[in-house]
């Protein structure tokens, strides 16, 4: 039995603690999305498919050599930056934004690939280059980046966008960016605030900075969703008020609940043991990526690992520290948990590409 | 192994950077776990407490107003419910084209569109409701139905009127409602724990309450108890379903002693002239008939009624809201007398066989000032009961002359001069009984002997209203032991005003009893005219008020030219002797006698309370 055992896990490359707390958090998910979809069973067999799928498909990718993603980051790359163009010109419009590509069995949020793709072919493109990387490669990678974070900013995604910004810069911190230039560009950063607020942001997204600072000077208009929200996560206490009893997220007090805002049905109907065992499954895969990274067997899948946990962990607070009301609302489902399939499906993919790397190791490092 | 060293410093790079981030990563997590810990636990009960008035509405349900009967149970005031068309102005932009647009096809009143335009604005400030016309015939309703997807803010629903079937006989006895403002009910709603949000209309003009009468001083009993529906609510304000229900408590009805045909009666008699009845059953001191004169229309001053109409009725002359049966102050002139006359047995200053001889006058030996009585010559020689018969003015003169005004004033004031002698009466006068500091203080002038003269005929500053002239009958009535006047037939307990006394027994009460039927029955008597209204015997007393003073009977001609200058009419009664029932007062203004004109009406009132037992 031990022997066979062994034989498996000598044929197959798998992480069992990122495949299981995934699969928990998936199926928890599921549960959740029942109770915050008004008990829509229609959504959540859509939801499971995605979730059978995308265990699956992250297994299936785990088994590809490291080599296969470093080798073919570059087609993978174009493939996913001529998807969103084709989004920008035949999109599918919602709601003023033109994010969607209709497959016909599938509408595809191009993002959320080109999200993955960045990550790996920077990692790929760093891969022979000198580290610390040097000026030149800077610029060119942040070239790069800027590209695509503007490409999705205009459909426009600004969560996404920023989400994508983060994981290049990500790459670039990890590949040893020099802190002299993080000082001056961080400087010039601050510095140009008051030109991005002016010229970059809409309207409705500067108005959503002011009802951050001031929640309460409109709470029937722009104030609305973070104050229900806040209502939703406080009144859930610390049992919660049960499953399908919120009455915040029943009542439609509380806005996109299967999507951006389901972690405070979470909350309003499990409570802060609720809270605390959802975060520390996400804590949990949290450490485990580090624990992975750190193990890595080249700069290739230490830069990949790095980059794609950094989005995944980024990915979560953002949306957690949005519907609490800490930073603005911006759009940002919560990875495994919230309803839609390009996200879930972009998440099993960068699990898969993770354990691919942290698996397959060469008995002489290079 | 330059490459190795490169490769190592990289890989340490790599970890330290790693770290930062995740460190960095780390913090947020437990800011986070803080943050949803300070929502969840620390700010737990505020945030359950919105959810809360989130998802609930509380709607009030007005209770009905009790309904207001007469001593024989006939109704007199009632709720009457109406079809009527509503509008909530809040949510119109411009009341004058949507009246405009409906006036299309259901008339409205010229009253009714003025009255919508007045009070527009108000009741949307309030997020009141507006009624546009009331009384809506069934094809009326059936135009509006088929149109009323043109007004989403406009409805048909049916809603309740204060109505009385007798408008102008209770105008000021029973009174009207009015609407209640903001202030009024938040400290009613206050007293039953409740918040005022939304209501479920009740009445046509909605929150009502009692302004004047027994409406106002009855109001809590009548107004009953709010009740609420808590409903429960999504975020678009749809009323999903009923969480809880504490119902309203309907208003208690109010059981008057009020008397519809005697009322009627008065009414009739009035006939519009200004002047007051007040009659009562002695027994309880229960007030039976009660009306000033002219009256207003109740049902349309509490359901609405144009500016233009309202101002017509407040301008009026003859004051129609004024309150002449309890607030009216009018000299008691000679009907004082038969008190003025105990006023001498007890003091012992004069018996029933004393007299004086009457010249017509009597001179007031301080100032050799002349009073003259009404009969030119006098009366001759007469003793208390002729005195109080043919109404002798000399005699007391003379009486008061001899007596000590502060012992006077005492003595006054049991027969409820200058006192408050009803319970639940609506802002009762309480008169004006004077003595020597009330006039020091308000006219800076000491008391004259003359002024306890003029006291004995009831002249003077000595003022009351109907209603204290009524007590004054049924004091005497009863011998001297009166329960203070109410307007209810329970038994609520009325103090009992008892006349202490050293020298007067039965045989006095008697002898006054006797004295007073002696005015009608007397072919001497200053009501003798009343003799052949009658089929049983009553005791009154007539007096005459005089407004301007005049020496002869020539000058006073010349005075009445003048309406608004001729003698007020004045007559106190009770009856059937010798077991009187009730008592009266009939007070008509510028009527001229007493005997002849405020009399009949007196007997009139005693007539139709007696056949209606």
């Amino acid at each position: 039995m031990n022997k066979i055992f062994k034989i498996f896990r000598k044929k197959i490359y798998f992480d069992q603690y990122l495949f299981i707390s995934i699969a928990t958090l998936s199926i928890m998910g599921l549960l959740f999305l029942y109770s915050a979809s008004q008990e829509n069973l229609e959504t959540v067999i859509k939801q499971s498919f995605f979730v059978i799928f995308g265990l699956f498909l992250m297994f299936l990718l785990s088994q590809l050599d490291p080599d296969f993603y470093k080798n073919n980051a570059s087609i993978f790359f174009l493939i996913s930056i001529f998807l969103i163009l084709i989004t920008l010109l035949y999109g599918k419009e919602v709601n003023g934004a033109k994010r969607w590509l209709d497959l016909g069995f599938f509408t595809l949020q191009s993002s959320e690939i080109v999200k993955i793709a960045l990550p790996v072919f920077l990692a790929a493109y760093l891969y022979d280059k000198p580290l610390p990387i040097s000026l030149l490669h800077t610029f060119l990678t942040l070239v790069i980046i800027l590209i695509i974070v503007n490409l999705v900013r205009i459909q426009p995604d600004l969560g996404t966008s920023l989400v994508i910004l983060l994981a290049g810069l990500y790459i670039l911190f990890l590949a040893g960016l020099s802190w002299k230039f993080i000082g001056i560009s961080f400087s010039i950063f601050i510095l140009s605030l008051p030109f991005i607020w002016n010229n970059f942001l809409e309207p409705f997204q500067r108005q959503r900075v002011l009802t951050l600072l001031d929640p309460n000077a409109d709470p029937y208009g722009s104030g609305w969703n973070i104050t229900q929200s806040k209502i939703a996560i406080g009144s859930g206490g610390i049992q919660g008020k049960g499953y399908g009893e919120g009455t915040q997220a029943h009542l439609d007090f509380l806005p996109e609940t299967e999507t951006d805002f389901i972690f405070s049905v979470v909350a309003e109907e499990f409570g802060f043991i609720g809270v605390c065992v959802l975060l520390i499954t996400f804590f949990f895969i949290m450490l485990r990526c580090l624990y992975l990274a750190l193990n890595a067997r080249d700069r290739f899948c230490r830069l990949t690992i790095g980059g794609l946990s950094l989005l995944f962990i980024s990915t979560v607070f953002i949306n957690l520290a949005m519907v609490v009301g800490i930073i603005p609302v911006v759009g940002m489902p919560l990875p495994f948990v919230s309803k839609g399939g390009s996200s879930l499906l972009s998440f099993y993919i960068a699990f898969g590409i993770i354990i691919s790397m942290a698996t397959h190791k060469k008995l002489m490092q290079k | 192994m330059i490459n190795l060293n490169e490769r190592f410093t990289e890989k340490k790079n790599f970890f330290n950077r790693l770290l930062i981030i995740y460190v960095f990563f780390g913090f947020l997590f437990f800011l986070f776990l803080y943050r949803t810990f300070a929502l969840q636990v620390s700010s737990y009960a505020d945030y359950e407490l919105a959810s809360i008035k989130n998802k609930t509405k509380e709607i009030l349900i007005q209770p009905r107003r009790g309904i207001i009967y007469d001593r024989n149970g006939e109704i007199i005031v009632n709720n009457v419910p109406s079809y009527n068309l509503i509008t909530r102005p809040s949510e119109i932009e411009n009341i004058e084209s949507h009246i405009e647009e409906i006036k299309a096809f259901i008339d409205i009143s010229d009253d009714d569109v003025l009255n919508a335009k007045e009070n527009y604005k108000r009741s949307a400030k309030l997020n009141r409701e507006l009624t546009l016309k009331n009384n809506l015939t069934l094809e009326e309703i059936a135009k509006f139905e088929v149109r009323r997807h043109k007004f989403p803010s406009t409805f048909i629903d049916e809603r309740y009127s204060r109505f009385t079937p007798y408008p102008e006989l209770f105008s000021h006895s029973v009174g009207y409602v009015g609407n209640l403002d903001e202030d009024n009910l938040i400290q009613i709603l206050a007293e039953q724990n409740l918040k005022p949000k939304e209501t479920i209309f009740v009445y046509s003009n909605g929150y009502i309450k009692g302004m004047t009468g027994l409406e106002n001083i009855y109001d809590k009993t009548l107004r009953g108890v709010y009740g609420k529906k808590l409903y429960e609510v999504d975020a678009s304000g749809k009323l999903l379903n009923e969480i809880e229900i504490t119902p309203s408590i309907n208003g208690n009805d109010l059981y008057t002693s009020l008397d519809i045909e005697s009322q009627k009666v008065a009414f009739e008699q009035l006939n519009k002239r200004r002047g007051a009845v007040v009659a009562v059953d002695i027994d309880t001191g229960a007030i039976v008939t009660y009306l000033s004169s002219p009256s207003f229309p109740l049902n349309r001053i509490a359901n609405g009624m144009s500016s233009k109409d309202f101002n017509k009725l407040l301008n009026d002359g003859n004051k129609p809201f004024f309150d002449r049966a309890g607030q009216g102050r009018y000299s008691p002139a000679s009907t004082i007398k038969p008190a003025i006359g105990l006023y001498g047995i007890e003091n012992e200053i004069i018996d029933w066989d004393f007299t004086i001889n009457d010249p017509g006058f009597f001179v007031l030996p301080e100032d050799n000032r002349v009073y003259r009585g009404w009969k030119k010559g006098g009366h001759g020689e007469i003793n208390l009961k002729e005195a109080i018969i043919e109404s002798s003015n000399t005699f007391f003169f003379s009486l008061a002359y001899e007596s000590d005004i502060e012992e006077l004033i005492d003595h006054l004031s049991y027969f409820g001069f200058g006192r408050n002698v009803c319970l639940d009466c609506f802002l009762p006068d309480k008169g004006l009984l004077p003595n020597p500091e009330w006039k020091m203080n308000t006219l800076n002038f000491g008391w004259f002997k003359g002024d306890t003269v003029n006291l004995g005929v009831g002249q003077g500053y000595l003022s009351a209203t109907p209603l204290q002239l009524a007590y004054y009958s049924a004091f005497l009535a009863k011998k001297g032991e009166l329960s203070k006047f109410s307007f209810v037939q329970e038994d609520i307990d009325a103090p009992l005003n008892t006349f202490v006394s050293k020298n007067i027994n039965d045989y006095d009460w008697e002898k006054i009893h006797e004295s007073m039927i002696g005015v009608i029955d007397n072919p001497k008597g200053t009501a003798g005219r009343l003799r052949d209204l009658k089929d049983f015997t009553v005791a009154a007393k007539s007096g005459t008020v005089e407004l301007v003073s005049t020496e002869t009977k020539e000058d006073y001609k010349i005075i009445r030219e003048t309406e608004g200058k001729r003698d007020h009419a004045i007559i106190i009664a009770f009856g059937p002797m010798p077991n009187p029932k009730y008592a009266v007062s009939v007070v008509i203004e510028n009527g001229e006698s007493g005997g002849s004109v405020a009399g009949p009406v007196a007997i009139e009132i005693l007539n139709s309370l007696l056949k209606n037992e």
